[in-house]
């Protein structure tokens, strides 16, 4: 799990943060991504230390180390910084971090002795594998040297099963071939397996690029200085990479600079394992893939034969399918190409990880986003650098990204001649992304004169596309100057690139990363937002808000998913859709009852059922266009339609009959989606209206009958309703359309044998609080009852039930009205507010006073001459004193859904910060107790002379 | 030098695979190819024909095949002022994706922009492959949404030089001219107030709107 996986999982309200590109980056997370090393390479301990190196090659006839006669080497001491993770040791030096830098894996370790040092309480001697030493000594606190020690031994002895992989890997290192060819005298040893060069040449002239010369100068730095897994890389290192890798040794260095080589260590035998684990699969990455394999770098030769394009076709699917977010994406066909040319697939594989993980993330993403954010960054570069070829481009619309786009994406490979590309790649991989634009800046410059000439885009491309098929001519072929002359385009592009925009830094490149990142990701946002609105299945009761409006709640539910990335899963599975529906749905909130688990039981079976209704492919996730389909069906304005859609949940074999189980199911159903109502937490059209009419004729009774007109109607303000009334009336309402409907559903049913009839007490007249609460009872043992009899099947089909829901006015409503309106998709929900809750429903209703005096008017016209009205239970008193007494009582006993959804929610999510809680302190009590042991031993082993022998 | 050349910037739009860059390359070079390098971004053309004794110069922007592309679609039809949006017309979800394409255009490229819908690989109907969209489907399309309507094929050259003709057509002259003199303003407004004409240029030219 990466880093900001498990950081969101233990903070959900940190998304934000990790949503930024470039986030801040922990202490072990800059260091890893310094050295390059693999995702689980904590710094363990460190140190301040003092290191030098003697070099002890075993001869050729192998009985005795001989210690070089460059011996004087071990002169030289380098005091610094020591890392220990692990599997490995890191060492650089105080100075600038780059004159002398150790990267060891621990595998390569061979003896680990004490030394006797006479200036240093505490030194290691380390012996590796090659016989070369290194001297460490510690500075510092006594103990402290001490536990790094310890540290160090126990991961030598953690690492013993992966030390004994060692060898294996070693025979396919290049670097260890020269050495073994050459000073081992074993002139039978198997070249390595490497690139498709070995057999297909090497893009440029030998003998031009100097390839053995350039071979020798890295012969002697790995004698001296170590290779691949245990190497010390000092500024000849750099500047060797800077001259040109040679043919033969650049998948090494490549592999070594990128960290691709502690991958491939650390991961022996996954690249195989994904392959045979996939064999056969297809997917829409394999098919993208298959198109393009014959049109990658098909000038060179391997790629016009079976055996280039298996190659190629291995390492891209092996990657789709180690990275399904990222899939495959055009351009990483002609890098894997390149790369190829110089390593074998495994390689090339671990290469292309780090490549899109660490040098170019975003760049080949479902969004791109990444190269989005490159392009605007890069051409805030030329703007700031170049300002009058900038201005130039503007103002003749050129567009800059048609040619600087494939630089970036495709890392120079199609852009430049093969022999040129790969030494830029040389310095990419050495320096990082950063080389792309130094580079592209340099190109732009150097053409600056030729594109201030250019009027349109075909001119700018013609320019660009010259240069680069003349870059092995002269710079200045019309110079006097014969060594003036004879400084090609090349040279003269990597001294501009390197030399006047080394000034370009990687900082740079994050600071404007970090300014445009905002409004790149809105933009694609709203594409996608545009796109995919527009592909959605056709409805026919959700308006086109409606959509933009679900979707937005959609994708806020899933929080794994980042659109402008493109990564993660866009399907919602149950638990998100609980949550989805719980926003806007006023059935699905939680509230007060959710306390009672038969009730919250309840609530899942009837979720679940929606859930799997609305899941068209049966894979127990929903995507969007399930979602809106759903929804559509929901919140149908036909009541037919709408009953017939409930029905048709329940009856899940699609026969046209619901059975008894299915009865009780379904009244179960029905109950859970009335709740909200019955328990008075909203009101109803009906109830509304009794309001209003209430109201009114309290209006028409104040005013002693004599309103004649509109304007004479005075509307009542700072009037309080007596909610407790309404309420109840309205819970009794429903609570008699559900025990009707079950009544029902069992009097109409076909095959009827309702012999042991239950006595359905009447529901209907005025009782208080308990009372109910006794018939709710009552209502459930009857439901219990008619279930208890398995002898006399019975069925309801559809017209029965549509006829059963009709009969009932609260019902009725409910199925063309009630149920519709509670399902807010018009409101734009925010994730942590906005609940309607009773108090502003009757509001609502107050302020609605059009619709009041309409009613007023109404009742005048048509009541005028009943002189009598009949009395109104409660009369609206107008006291403000006691409005607000009221809302105080009120907001105790209701206003749950806004006061308690947080805490509903925070409950929630409790349970991670819990779990995650407790795993921290456990694994820090491991670490703590693995401490002391050893440290306690440590210093009684004092005498101990070798720490460890592998 | 002709005088009286009016350019035409025109974008080419689609599902991968339909053809886009086979038509280009047909109208350009005659020609047809079945192994192309695939286009990284967007590949751009020129073409010059002369329509009506006046010479239209097509600048083309051949977009990227890969869906995932199609977010860095906006950068190339962003004053467009033609586009010709291809589906296959032996694949019936091209032809939805074409309806996206023009709803696309209709809502964020220029107003006046005039589109060419264009159905592609009409030859293999001959050789026994199964037509998925009818032909009148696309034309109500067309008609629906004012657009032109082509049916081609790249690998046989069929209609295709027709629909950048029908496209040049379309294009009235005097707008060629009223362009020029349009450019020309933004040119000298360009430099007169240059703090604020970078900044507006920044933001307008941005590789990134999309
Ligand atoms: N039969 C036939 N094949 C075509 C036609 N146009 C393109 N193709 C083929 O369809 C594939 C995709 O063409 P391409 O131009 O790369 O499509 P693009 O992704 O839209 O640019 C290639 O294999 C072409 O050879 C056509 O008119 N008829
Ligand atoms: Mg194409």
């Amino acid at each position: 799990m990466s880093f900001f996986d498990s950081l969101r999982q233990k903070a959900p309200f940190l998304d934000k943060l990790a949503d930024s590109f470039t986030p801040t980056l922990t202490r072990d997370e800059k260091f890893r991504l310094k050295y390059k090393l693999p995702a689980n390479e904590n710094i363990l301990e460190d140190t301040n230390a003092e290191v030098s190196f003697a070099t002890s090659i075993k001869d050729g006839k192998g009985h005795s180390d001989r210690v070089n006669n460059k011996g004087r080497k071990t002169a030289y001491v380098y005091s610094g910084r020591l890392f220990l993770t692990p599997h490995f040791l890191v060492f650089r030096d105080a100075f600038d971090h780059s004159s002398c830098v150790l990267i060891l894996n621990i595998s390569t370790i061979k003896r680990v002795e004490r030394s006797p040092s006479e200036s240093y309480e505490f030194a290691l001697l380390v012996t590796l594998y090659t016989g070369a030493k290194v001297l460490i000594q510690f500075i510092g606190i006594r103990y402290r040297s001490e536990q790094f020690c310890d540290k160090l031994k126990l991961n030598l002895k953690e690492n013993i099963p992966n030390a004994k992989t060692l060898p294996a890997f070693l025979e396919t290192s290049y670097s260890e071939f020269l050495i073994a060819k050459n000073i081992l005298g074993k002139k039978d040893i198997t070249v390595p397996r490497a690139g498709l060069g070995q057999h297909f040449k090497y893009p440029g002239n030998p003998t031009m690029v100097k390839e053995k010369a350039k071979l020798r100068l890295w012969f002697d730095y790995f004698r001296e200085n170590g290779r691949n897994l245990a190497v010390v890389q000092t500024p000849m290192f750099r500047k060797l990479i800077r001259i040109g890798v040679p043919n033969r040794m650049r998948g090494e260095i490549w592999e070594l600079c990128s960290g691709a080589m502690y991958m491939r260590y650390a991961n022996s035998g996954e690249y195989e394992r994904i392959l045979n684990e996939n064999a056969g699969k297809t997917s829409q990455a394999i098919d993208e893939i298959e198109k393009d394999l014959k049109r990658s770098l098909p000038e060179y030769s391997a790629y016009q034969t079976e055996e280039g394009i298996q190659r190629l076709r291995n390492v891209l699917t092996a990657y789709s399918w180690k990275n399904p977010d990222v899939g495959y994406c055009q351009a990483m066909n002609i890098v894997v190409a390149g790369f190829l040319i110089f390593m074998s697939e495994e390689q090339a594989f671990w290469c292309l990880c780090n490549l899109c993980d660490i040098y170019v993330p975003g760049y080949y993403s479902k969004t791109m986003y990444g190269t989005l954010l490159d392009q605007r960054v890069f051409e805030s570069f030329v703007e700031d650098r170049m300002p009058v070829l900038w201005e130039y481009i503007l103002q003749h619309d050129i567009q800059l990204s048609v040619v600087s786009l494939p630089w970036f994406l495709s890392l120079f490979f199609t852009s430049m001649p093969l022999e040129y590309a790969v030494r830029i790649m040389d310095i990419f991989f050495m320096n990082g992304s950063i080389t792309l634009f130094q580079v592209a800046l340099a190109v732009l410059k150097i053409n600056a004169d030729d594109i201030l000439q250019a009027d349109d885009d075909g001119m700018f491309i013609a320019i660009i596309k010259h240069y680069f098929q003349t870059l092995g001519q002269s710079a200045h072929p019309d110079s006097s100057d014969i060594k003036y002359r004879q400084i090609t385009k090349f040279q003269e592009l990597l001294v501009t690139a390197f030399k006047e925009f080394s000034v370009i830094s990687e900082e740079m490149a994050m600071h404007a990363r970090h300014k445009y990142e905002k409004g790149i990701f809105q933009n694609i946002e709203t594409f996608m937002k545009r796109t995919q609105l527009r592909h959605m299945p056709k409805t026919f009761n959700l308006s086109s808000d409606d959509l933009s409006n679900i979707y937005d709640m959609f994708y806020q539910s899933i929080e794994t998913y980042k659109i402008s990335m493109g990564t993660g899963s866009s399907n919602m599975g149950f638990e998100v859709f609980i949550q989805f529906l719980s926003k806007f749905c006023d059935s699905c909130r939680p509230c007060e009852k959710d306390k009672d688990p038969a009730f919250r039981k309840q609530k899942r079976n009837f979720l679940q059922r929606l859930f799997d209704n609305w899941d068209s492919a049966h894979i127990g996730e929903l995507t969007l266009n399930d979602v809106v389909t759903g929804l559509d069906k929901l919140v149908t304005v036909d009541l037919l339609q709408a009953i017939n859609y409930f029905f048709s949940l329940y009856d899940t074999d699609g026969d046209g009959e619901l059975h008894r189980e299915e009865v009780l199911q379904l009244s179960e159903g029905l109950l859970l989606l009335t709740e909200p109502w019955k328990s008075g937490r909203y009101v109803d059209l009906l109830t509304k209206k009794r309001i209003e009419d209430d109201i009114a004729e309290n209006i028409i009774k104040e005013s002693g009958g004599e309103i004649a007109t509109m304007n004479q109607i005075e509307l009542p303000t700072g009037v309080t309703i007596d909610e407790e009334k309404y309420k109840v009336e309205q819970a009794e309402r429903y609570l008699k359309a559900a025990s009707n409907f079950l009544q029902r559903s069992f009097e109409y049913a076909k095959a009827v044998d309702l012999a042991e009839e239950v006595n359905l007490i009447d529901l209907s007249d005025d009782e208080g609080e308990e009372k109910r609460t006794v018939k709710q009872k009552q209502l459930e043992s009857i439901k219990a009852n008619a279930a208890l009899d398995p002898t006399h099947p019975k069925v309801i089909d559809l017209p029965t039930f549509r006829m059963i829901i009709l009969a009932d006015e609260t019902y009725e409503l409910f199925f063309s009205n009630t149920l519709r309106s509670s399902v807010h998709v018009d409101e734009h929900v925010n994730i942590d507010n906005k609940n309607k809750v009773l108090r502003s429903m009757f509001d609502g209703i107050l302020a609605d006073g059009k619709r009041v005096a309409e009613q007023v008017r109404r009742r005048v016209d048509s009541v005028a001459t009943r002189s009598s009205i009949a009395s109104v239970e409660s009369t609206p008193t107008a006291a403000a004193s006691s409005i607000t007494t009221k809302e105080e009582k009120y907001d105790d006993l209701d206003d749950f859904t806004s006061e308690h959804q947080p805490e509903n929610e925070e409950l929630l999510q409790s349970s991670w910060f819990e779990i995650d809680d407790a795993n921290e302190t456990s694994t820090k009590a491991i670490q703590e107790r693995s401490f002391e042991p050893l440290s306690a031993n440590s210093s009684e082993e004092k005498s101990n002379l070798i720490e460890f022998e592998a | 030098m002709n005088t009286s050349v009016t350019s035409i910037k025109l974008v080419l739009l689609g599902e991968a695979a339909v053809g886009k860059s086979s038509i280009v390359l047909r109208f350009v070079s005659n020609d047809f190819a079945e192994n192309k390098e695939p286009t990284i971004g967007a590949a751009f053309l020129t073409q010059r024909v002369t329509i009506n004794e006046h010479t239209v110069k097509f600048e083309i922007w051949d977009t990227a095949g890969q869906e995932r592309f199609a977010s860095l679609a906006p950068m190339y039809y962003r004053n467009a002022q033609a586009a010709l949006v291809v589906y296959d017309v032996t694949k019936p979800q091209s032809f939805i994706k074409a309806r996206h394409w023009v709803k696309e255009l209709h809502e964020q490229a220029s107003k006046d922009i005039i589109i060419a819908l264009v159905g592609n690989k009409i030859d293999m109907l001959q050789e026994g492959g199964e037509r998925k969209v009818a032909r009148e489907e696309g034309e109500k399309l067309a008609e629906e949404k004012g657009l032109l309507f082509f049916e081609t094929s790249a690998k046989t050259g069929e209609n295709v030089n027709d629909v950048f003709l029908g496209i040049g057509e379309k294009i009235p002259l005097k707008t060629a001219e009223e362009q020029n003199s349009a450019s020309n303003e933004r040119e000298s407004n360009n430099q007169r107030v240059d703090l604020n004409a970078a900044n507006d240029g920044t933001s307008a030219n941005s590789a990134c709107s999309c």
